[in-house]
Formats: structure tokens, sequence, C-alpha cells
């Protein structure tokens, strides 16, 4: 692991269902077929490559490019509709231009084929965490020196009528364009900040146990100690302030008692895209204070985002946490040292001394 | 299927998180982990994957089923179901990259123990019967209407099996001072790559699939040297000595379709050169069919069972092999002694992963 490769953002789009037209958003020919998550996610790529200015993608090779997107629910209601067919018509009726998508991973494969994504290109699921599991899994894939730029987000289609949740449906994509800090500003770009997240999971019956909300503040806790905002330390504005995306079960509301009372709480839908458009709310509102974002599901899956605008990096509170994360993220790399060979050491060296290569030296 | 309550907390579960949680109570109590014994559940995170989730779920309401809780019900709350019954506490996630899920699943779980995140992860893949992905496939042309024959002259695709694997990974450094007893294996190297290329053909000149495996090989320290032979099957067979550093033996991906099994063979004689006619393939998929987001977790615990045990057990017979996909095919036991084994698992979407296992004791 590499937690010197100083991952930023540099590039956000975001797209909401209403209103979305394909043919305005990404072209008029070739996207007809493609399903409305997999358009909302090309489109909200477009947008925040677009964003990122030349040469986000393309100052690296496509072997070092990478995506990792979220869903829960890009394909219910294509799999409702799928459904229905064979079990009123038969699946000699299914589409086969659309039979491809019965599997989720397809919703990001277009992606990757108009970018030229070599590196990997990851579908994360996990209930309403998804979305911050892939900035989360791809940042760490970065580091690890498994490519040099990540497109990542989250990406929702409303589930069909009638389907339980129906009615709390999520509908659109974010994504964002991570690369290490070095690199955007060697072309000039803009980065809005930083984005880091640790994720855990609350045992539902223990959420719903007399200790569930101090479980949940410890683990919370843990989190922030992990991403250099330890409980109690110093900070000048007071701990950074919390958006809390949770639902009503058990889980959920542990997780809103445990939080301080500087916590904005957002109703959660039935997906994992409202955190993710939290998150890119937090990195384009500019040099304001370092935010948090909190998401947990009834199932267990739970998450926490500190998004760290740019205004911020300057800060020396923000450069203690910084250092604060690398010093602890350092530490646990030595203590895990012992167990890799050192052929694994070299690889990775070797891996990550390409990509700095590619970099010139950034 | 495994015994257990199909609504814990009343969160119900498909047949994927029954089986998921059915495969992680063996492979905990096997790990002397039942009940977390002697860890911290901070520090145990799960990552299993699936490419349907509880899909079955769904279908059964659409056809007229029970209707379930009118809560929304996520489809992939396999990995969640794991946690709650382990009562994990540490990162919990679904991957759902297809039928490479379950080879990334695993590649995250080292990673994530690299990082410091995690020092026991619970990994691997589950698959169950859905309609719906059944029906896809076969509207694909995809599915051998005989049985699965992967490399066979008269293959016609694939047939989906079901189950879950998972397997206990820990660093040795861990699994030593809690005095584990019985190690079947050390993940050595992991390669990521994706075709960008088409949404269901793989790319048939290989080039992504080979840069997955040969950067496996690479970090385990594991490339066949050029122009000698690669599996340690003679006589003269010497463990941990002449043949050190050589490839024992490959868990193909390996489906049943047409162009799957040539790319990957072809590939596999690029990467393994003149080792390759002496490299015996274990073509799981022809035993237990396709199983998906799981087929990685089974083709990996098949590999570290290999290497446990020193034999590599008989291959299904197929029938005459396709000429294109001329490979060693073992249908007797053989005894293999070279240190290492080489485990691929392709996606739809063009994702590929493959993961190289080291024989290893306690």
């Amino acid at each position: 692991m590499n937690p010197g490769v100083n991952l930023v953002v540099s590039g956000v789009g975001t797209v909401r269902a209403e209103g979305f037209d394909f043919r305005t958003a990404l072209g008029p020919r070739g996207y007809k077929y493609l399903p409305p998550a997999s358009q909302f996610f090309l489109a909200a790529a477009k947008r925040a490559l677009a964003d990122a200015g030349p040469r986000s993608l393309e100052a690296v090779d496509p072997e070092r490019r990478a995506a990792a997107v979220g869903t829960n629910s890009a394909a219910a209601s294509l799999h409702d509709a799928m459904d229905r067919t064979v079990i009123e018509t038969g699946a000699a009726e299914l589409s086969p231009a659309t039979a491809p998508y019965f599997s989720i991973n397809l919703f990001g494969s277009r992606l990757a084929t108009e970018h030229h994504l070599k590196g990997f290109n990851l579908t994360f699921t996990s209930p309403r965490v998804a979305g911050l599991e892939a900035l989360q899994n791809g940042g760490r894939a970065l580091a690890a020196g498994r490519a040099r730029r990540l497109l990542a987000g989250a990406t929702e289609q409303a589930l069909a009528e009638g389907e339980p949740g129906a009615d709390t449906s999520e509908a659109g994509a974010v994504a964002l364009v991570l690369e290490p800090a070095a690199a955007v500003a060697a072309r000039g770009g803009r980065a809005y900040g930083t984005v880091a997240v640790r994720s855990f999971f609350l045992p539902p019956a223990l959420a719903a146990s007399e200790g569930g909300a101090e479980r949940a503040r410890a683990l919370i806790e843990d989190a922030l100690d992990a991403l250099g905002h330890p409980a109690g330390s110093p900070a000048p504005d007071g701990p950074p302030p919390v958006t809390a995306v949770l639902d009503g079960s058990p889980v959920g509301r542990a997780v809103a008692a445990a939080l301080g009372e500087r916590t904005e709480h957002v109703p959660a839908g039935a997906g994992c895209l409202e955190p993710v458009a939290r998150v890119a709310a937090a990195l384009a509102g500019g040099a304001g204070p370092a935010r948090v974002v909190v998401t947990a599901a009834a199932e267990g899956n739970a998450a926490v985002c500190l998004v760290t605008p740019a205004g911020r990096a300057g800060t020396q509170a923000a450069a203690q946490a910084a250092a604060r994360s690398e010093t602890r993220a350092e530490r646990e790399a030595a203590a895990q040292s012992e167990t890799r060979a050192g052929t694994r050491a070299a690889a990775r060296a070797e891996r990550q001394a390409a990509a700095r290569a590619e970099e010139g030296g950034g | 299927m495994p015994a257990g309550p199909e609504e814990p907390g009343g969160l119900p579960l498909g047949r994927a998180s029954r089986l998921a949680v059915g495969a992680a109570r063996e492979a905990v109590a096997d790990a002397g982990l039942t009940g977390l014994a002697g860890v911290d559940p901070r520090r145990v995170a799960v990552a299993v994957s699936s490419g349907m989730g509880d899909s079955d779920l769904h279908e059964r309401r659409r056809a007229g089923g029970p209707a379930g809780p009118d809560r929304w019900a996520p489809v992939f709350p396999v990995a969640s179901a794991v946690g709650a019954w382990l009562g994990a506490q540490g990162a919990n996630t679904c991957l759902s990259n297809a039928c490479a899920a379950s080879g990334y699943a695993l590649s995250l779980a080292a990673d994530l123990i690299r990082s410091g995140e995690a020092d026991v992860v619970v990994a691997g893949g589950s698959e169950a019967y859905s309609r719906v992905g059944l029906a896809c496939f076969n509207r694909l042309g995809a599915i051998d209407p005989e049985r699965c024959r992967p490399f066979a002259a008269d293959r016609r695709g694939t047939v989906f099996g079901e189950g879950a694997a998972v397997l206990v990974l820990e660093s040795a450094e861990h699994a030593r001072r809690r005095g584990v007893k019985t190690v079947y294996a050390r993940l050595a190297g992991t390669g990521w790559s994706c075709d960008a290329h088409h949404a269901t053909a793989p790319e048939p000149g290989g080039a992504q699939i080979e840069r997955a495996m040969r950067e496996a090989l690479r970090e385990a320290g594991a490339l066949p040297d050029p122009g000698t032979a690669g599996a340690a099957t003679g006589p003269g067979a010497v463990p941990g000595g002449a043949e050190a550093g050589r490839l024992g033996f490959v868990v193909p991906h390996g489906t049943g379709t047409e162009l799957n099994d040539v790319v990957e063979v072809r590939t596999l004689a690029a990467v393994l050169g003149a080792a390759a006619p002496l490299t015996p393939l274990y073509s799981l998929k022809a035993l237990l069919g396709h199983t998906g987001g799981a087929a990685g977790a089974f083709a990996a615990l098949a590999a570290a069972l290999v290497l446990h045990h020193g034999t590599l057990p008989p291959n299904v017979p197929v029938g005459a092999l396709d000429p294109e996909c001329e490979a060693p095919l073992p249908t007797a036991p053989t005894p293999v002694t070279a240190p290492y084994g080489l485990v691929n698992a392709y996606a739809f979407g063009g994702n590929n992963v493959s993961l190289v296992l080291q024989g290893a004791a306690a």
C-alpha cells in the first residue's frame, strides 16, 4: 500500500433522472438500448471528466485507468420486466439487446469501453453503502498501485411500481474523477478536495439491543480515528458537521442516536446514491469546513466518509488530520510488513514506481 | 440448503445469502473462529460476492409466492447476512463483478489485511438459481443443453451451478499468534484487469487476461523460467528445491463457452511458454457447473486444497478436446509438488482477475 498517493477529486458530475434525455446527454446514436442506470452513469462520468478538464484520464495509459461504481437497484426494474416476460410469454421473447444486463456489472461496462479503462472496473452492491464503497475500495486499489486514475461513484434506477420500497426509489448518478494531487497540479487542474471512506458493520441484532447506539458510536469513532479525525482531537471549528443518510430501521436509529448535535439528517432511499450525492455536494460547496457523511442500511452495512474541501487542505487542522491519517496508515502498513514476502513488496514497489514514472515523478 | 433462519431480525434471506451463511459457518469453524473466539469483532471483515444475489426472493414474489415484508429488500445482502450471523463489525462488502466477483473478493480481502483495515476477512462468493439469470444466458445462446464441458470440441456453452465457497484469510503473523493448526495456502499474488472491449465477448487477443495472469504470477514470484517445465509432476520434483518458482497447476476460468475457452488456453500458452504442455489444468466447472459469482472462490478453494494435499483431483472427462483448446486435463489423480497454483476468473464486461496461491503450512 502507498498511503502517500494523495488522491484528490478533480471532477464532479451528477445526473438526475427527471428530465434526463440520453440523446442530449450522450449523443443521438448508440445509447438507445442501454438501460437508464447505465445511461445515467455514462452521462455523470462524461460531465465529471469535462469538469476535470483535458488529459485527466488521457495522461496515463489505458491500463492505468480504472472505475468503481456502486449500485443497489440499477438492474431491479429491468429484472422485474424481464422476469414478467419470462413468466407471461417465455424466455424467447427477451430482447437480446438488454439480456446481458441481467448481470449488474454490465451497467458500468460501457463506461470502461468508451474510456478505455483497462486497469479494473469494479461493481459494488452492498446495501446503501455501495457508492461510498466504490470510493473506498477504488481508492485503496489506487494506493496499492493497481491504477492511477479512477472514475468512481454510484448509479441507481427507480424500482418497478409496486415493488416494496418503490416509494423511496432513487434514480440518477454521481461520478467523481480521482487522481493524484501532483498530477492535477502538473496539468493546471482544479482539486475539489479529498474523500476518505471507512466502512463497518453494525449487526442488526446488536443495533436493536440496549447497547446499540453505544456500539454505533464506538464504530463511528473508530472510523473517524482511522480517517485522521479522532474523537476529542483539537479542531478550531469543533468537530466536523455531519450529514447522516439513514432509514428508520434499528440500525439507522442506533447510528442516528450515536451522532452529535451538528448532524443534518437526510432520509435514505432505496439505493446507495444519496450518500455519494451528499459527498459530491460537500465537495462542490467550495472551501467550507470538512464534512462527514454517514450512512447505514437496515442490513447492518455502514460507512463514514470524510470530505475535506480543497480550501481546507491548506489549513493547519486539515494538515494535521492528513498527517495523522498517513502516520496511522504507515503504522498499520508497518505492522503488516512482516507478513509480506520480499517478492510481493518488490512487485508493488515496482508497480508504484512505474506509476510514478508515468506521472513524470509526480 | 443449510439450516438456519430465513428471516433473521425480520430481514428475509434468499438462497444465495443462506448458502453463504452455510459456507461461512463451515469455514469459520474450520479456522477455529466460531463465535469469533479470541479476535476483536471490529477487526473482522466480510467480503462475499454474488452475481445475482437474492434475486430468487423477488422472483418468487413475481411468480405468486409470498409477498414478503413491505420494506425495501436490496438484492445483494449476501455479505450482510454473513456479517450478521458472525457478528463481524469490520468492513462488509458485496462485490458483484459477475463471474469474476469472488476472485476479486479474495483479492480485496488481502488488500484489507495489507492496508491494516482488518486482521481477519471471511471472503468468498455465493450464487443461487435465478430465473432471470438463466433465461438471459439462454437468450444469449450461452447455455449447453447437455452438460458443462469446458475445452471440449463439442461444447455449446455453460451450465449453471449453485453454491457458496468461503475462505478465512488472515496474515501469517496473525495466524501464528492465535495458534492456528492448519494453514491451507498463502494468497501470494493477485492481478486485475479489464478488457474494455465488449459487453459479453472476451477480447479475442487476450491481452488483458494475460496482463492479469502475469501480474499475479510476478507478485507471487512464480513466473515460469523461460524454456523450462512448469509442472512438478515428474519423479524428480522436489518441493522448494529445483522446482521452486514453478507453477504446478492452473484452475482455469474455462466455462464451456466457445471463445472464452479458446482465448484462455491460447493466453496460458503464451504466459507459460514451454511449460504450458506440462502444466495440468483442473477444470472445476466440468464438475460443479458454472457457479457465477462464486466461481472464483470455488476455484481458489480448490487450489488451496490441491496445494494442501499435494494432489490434483481427476478432471471430469469431457470428450475429445477442441484442437484450439489443447491443454493437459488429466483424468487421474496427479501429484503436485510445485509450490504454486494459478486461478483465473473472468466475467461479462471483460472483468478479469487472476490469483496465485502458494503452498504453506502453519
